[in-house]
């Protein structure tokens, strides 16, 4: 303990060098706008910063890139909640609660909530990364396939618990996400799958022209056919701050979040957008009031914006402790430091310790410096919503469109969106929720790869998931949960009703 | 001065003047050249590229930009390459894999997109020959002990990749064939994925490149068993090669730079001027040294020569995985 202390001060005395100080906050600066700018993600705005980092050495570039990374977690809930545009993959969640928020004149709060759970799940991550990054990570090397199948499943099985319409329209809308997950390359095989001769569906759909066609286009598509009268009031500052009953809502999902986030968020390969799903199907299952949900809950906020920060942390364990990358954004990181001749890998704290421990004191700096960097411009950004649609509307489709085609310079993603925005309108029209479709796509090549990928470790045998300790732990899980969906369905008496009473009762 | 030197100097000058004219009407580059990087940020193409675009800038005196079109394991970005207006300013940063694709198509029947005669090579600039490695819990310490086993249990052990018929596979596929042995093939979607599989010992053995197992090396996670190279890597000194073995096999994960097919030669040789020189700044080498490469530049010619090669080794082990 006393040897993580010294650490750690020679990671702040690092960390508050002047110099260093400015790069983490230009990170910080640049990752809320590449969050908030729909398409323009995390990944894209590293590789365009990377080559300016190398006249810097190794702790500025690595601090100025990771606080581009965590600060566009913070930035994404912001066009979220004012415009329903994913403003970043992970932020899909927010679209739902927060917008509805800020229909019932709660943007502010709903901003503010985001911001201060982000900041909680981003500190409490760091403390995490400082004191158990390398057994944690030697952990969630035990991730393989078979579990890694289990955890989607469980997902999938949450996913039930997401509907805010009903059951089979949620699954409706899952299903197609998993079918059109199947469009690509065959992993497998190599065979082409329901690509008609487009290489560019080679890869599959992505989930940002989806994610932004779905929640944003479909939104705007859908505003001119119901009456909008001017219904934003010009917000007292004091209206812009949440309420005593919003915060005590927000307590336990921010605290929630941020522990599931981190624990999703050290597992190789998978992504801090499965953590906003997961966050927001466990707070509407242990909500006493599941039927807010849709309509502008609280926790349907602070809960996904805590869990996808904390994942961002998260990721770094692996990256930092092992020298693997989770997922594409780490894995430029990762380059970064390469090209800065600083190998991230189990030898990284002894050979390194100037960057190591100046990175992890520059993240707790770095969430105090995105705190602040929001929480002012709450009452900036609700402004935006003052803009008439006329224009407003014009604007961001013309963003949406541009982001997403830089995502990949592809110019079919451009056209998935636009059917995606259509596809939105007439799902809204319909009252189907169009988030299950989306997490239905997150999940269906990584579920196929891994399922597949079990079955050759074990030559085709199915008990590999059920030998294996943490998969039968996730299974058991998942069989948990179904039993207790179907004894609620044949019982014809809700469970979470009875749960929400037996919680009641046990308080004074 | 003296009345010779100053005819001397200025008819010099004079045809300095002439050529400048001229050239100012076809002086290549003159706007920014665009560097297509076929894979994901931070892959194999892109850490060699960003560095090589930064010290080019100066040579050339022009912005030269990367732009990112992953897709299909690297074939989206080199089709778009293939098919750009061969004027000089798209050019390609590929991989050993730039070879498969076109008999990949063939094995399954589908129309070719392009061949390795779309593109003229300009210049290679690294080639890390790959190592045969296994996790700390396995037994192995020789090659020979993992061979002995091997042969003992086929379809067995379970190997990974960097993806079906990828960069990490197709090495295997060469040796499995020669040695004569069998293993169950668990393909991921990259190199980063195959080694956290093997780490996890999700799988026993994988074919890397040095550079991405050397930290893993260091600490004791992963052992190298046997080397790709033609000879002994400086960086693992102590691991014998592939052909001291007595396997006739060599497999590069090397990074070049191509043209696509009707580039104007003098474009083609500026280019080649400024890569001869950009591969000698200390800067680049610097940058590669941190990467755990050595820069291993060849010129047009030497290059042409090892890519035909090297052609027929990818193409034959594409047909030894043959369609799944």
């Amino acid at each position: 303990m006393d040897a993580i202390f010294d650490n750690l001060l020679l990671g702040f005395s690092v960390a508050f060098r002047p110099d260093v100080l400015v790069y983490a906050f230009l990170g910080c600066l640049v990752g809320t706008l590449v969050g908030m700018l729909p398409g323009i993600g995390p990944l894209a705005g590293i590789s365009l910063l990377l080559p300016v980092t190398f006249g810097l050495d190794a702790t500025k570039a690595i601090v100025m890139l990771a606080g581009i990374y965590y600060g566009s977690q913070y930035g994404g809930s912001t066009t979220s909640i004012l415009m329903r545009i994913p403003g970043e993959a992970a932020s899909v969640m927010t679209c739902i609660d927060g917008y509805a928020m800020a229909r019932k004149g709660r943007a502010g709060a709903a901003l503010a909530i985001a911001a201060v759970g982000s900041f909680i799940a981003g500190t409490f991550g760091v403390i995490l990364l400082t004191l158990v990054a390398p057994p944690l990570a030697s952990f969630a090397l035990r991730f393989g396939p078979p579990e890694y199948t289990a955890l989607l499943v469980l997902g999938l099985v949450f996913l039930a618990y997401m509907s805010t319409t009903s059951l089979v329209r949620t699954m409706i809308m899952a299903i197609t996400g998993l079918l059109l997950g199947c469009i690509g390359i065959d992993v497998m095989s190599g065979h082409f799958r329901y690509s008609f001769d487009i290489k560019e569906l080679g890869d599959g759909i992505g989930i940002v022209p989806v994610a932004v066609g779905l929640f944003g286009l479909g939104e705007i598509l859908s505003t001119p056919s119901k009456s909008v009268v001017g219904k934003v009031m010009p917000p007292r500052f004091r209206e812009l701050m949440p309420n005593r009953q919003e915060w005590r809502g927000s307590a336990m999902p921010i605290a929630r979040g941020s522990v599931l986030g981190f624990m999703v968020g050290i597992v190789p390969g998978s992504a801090h957008i499965i953590a906003s799903f997961l966050s927001y199907a466990v707070e509407k299952r242990v909500s006493k009031t599941p039927g807010e949900f849709g309509t502008g809950a609280v926790a349907g906020v602070a809960g996904p914006e805590s869990a996808n920060n904390a994942a961002s942390t998260g990721a770094f364990v692996p990256m930092l402790a092992l020298g693997l990358p989770t997922g594409p954004v780490t894995a430029v990181l990762m380059a970064a430091l390469l090209i800065h001749g600083v190998p991230p890998g189990p030898q990284l704290v002894n050979e390194h310790p100037q960057v190591f421990w100046g990175f992890i004191a520059s993240m707790y700096v770095g969430n105090l410096m995105l705190l602040a960097l929001n929480l002012p411009l709450v009452g900036l950004f609700v402004r935006v919503l003052q803009i008439p649609y006329a224009y407003l509307y014009p604007l961001i489709i013309m963003f949406c469109i541009v982001g997403v085609y830089l995502v990949n310079s592809s110019i079919v993603d451009v056209w998935i969106m636009l059917i995606m925005g259509v596809v939105g309108y007439l799902l809204r029209k319909f009252e189907f929720d169009p988030a299950p479709l989306v997490l239905g796509l997150v999940i269906a090549p990584t579920f196929e790869l891994s399922l597949r990928q079990s079955l050759v470790m074990s030559s085709g045998n199915w008990t590999i998931f059920f030998t294996r300790p943490i998969a039968a732990a996730l299974f058991a899980v998942c069989g948990v949960l179904l039993t207790l969906a179907a004894v609620s369905y044949f019982g014809r008496r809700d469970w979470r009703e009875r749960l929400a009473e037996a919680e009641a009762g046990e308080k004074p | 001065m003296d009345r010779r030197s100053f005819v001397v100097g200025s008819t010099a000058a004079a045809a300095a003047l002439a050529t400048g004219t001229a050239a100012a009407q076809e002086v290549y580059p003159s706007r920014a050249v665009t560097f297509i990087n076929p894979f994901p940020p931070g892959g194999a193409a892109d850490v060699v590229a960003r560095p090589l675009a930064s010290v080019l800038e100066p040579i050339l005196k022009q912005p030269m930009v990367i732009e990112t079109k992953a897709g299909a394991a690297g074939q989206v970005g080199a089709q778009f390459a293939a098919a750009a207006k061969p004027d000089g300013y798209t050019l390609l940063v590929h991989i050993v894999s730039i070879s498969g694709f076109a008999e990949v198509d063939r094995l399954y029947g589908r129309p070719v997109k392009f061949t390795n005669d779309d593109f003229i090579p300009i210049a290679r600039f690294i080639a890390d020959p790959c190592v045969l490695i296994t996790n700390e819990q396995q037994p192995y310490k020789t090659f020979k002990e993992f061979l002995d086993d091997v042969k003992k249990r086929p379809n067995d052990l379970v190997f990974s990749s960097s993806g079906l018929h990828g960069a990490l596979h197709l090495p295997m596929a060469l040796f499995m064939h020669a040695a004569g042995v069998q293993m169950k093939h668990l393909p991921t979607n990259g190199g980063g994925p195959a080694l956290t599989a093997l780490l996890g010992n999700n799988a026993q053995m994988l074919v890397s490149s040095i550079a991405a197992a050397n930290a893993q090396r260091k600490a004791g996670k992963v052992r190298a068993l046997a080397c790709f190279g033609d000879k002994r890597a400086p960086a693992i000194p102590d691991v014998p090669t592939m052909k001291e073995l007595g396997y006739d096999i060599e497999y590069y994960l090397w990074v070049g730079m191509f043209a696509p097919k009707g580039t104007p030669n003098s474009i083609i040789t500026t280019m080649r001027d400024a890569s001869r020189k950009a591969a000698a700044d200390p800067k680049f080498a610097e940058a590669m040294t941190n990467l755990g490469q050595d820069v291993a530049y060849l010129d047009q010619p030497e290059f042409k020569a090892f890519w035909d090669a090297d052609a027929k080794r990818v193409q034959e082990a594409v047909r030894l995985v043959g369609k799944v």
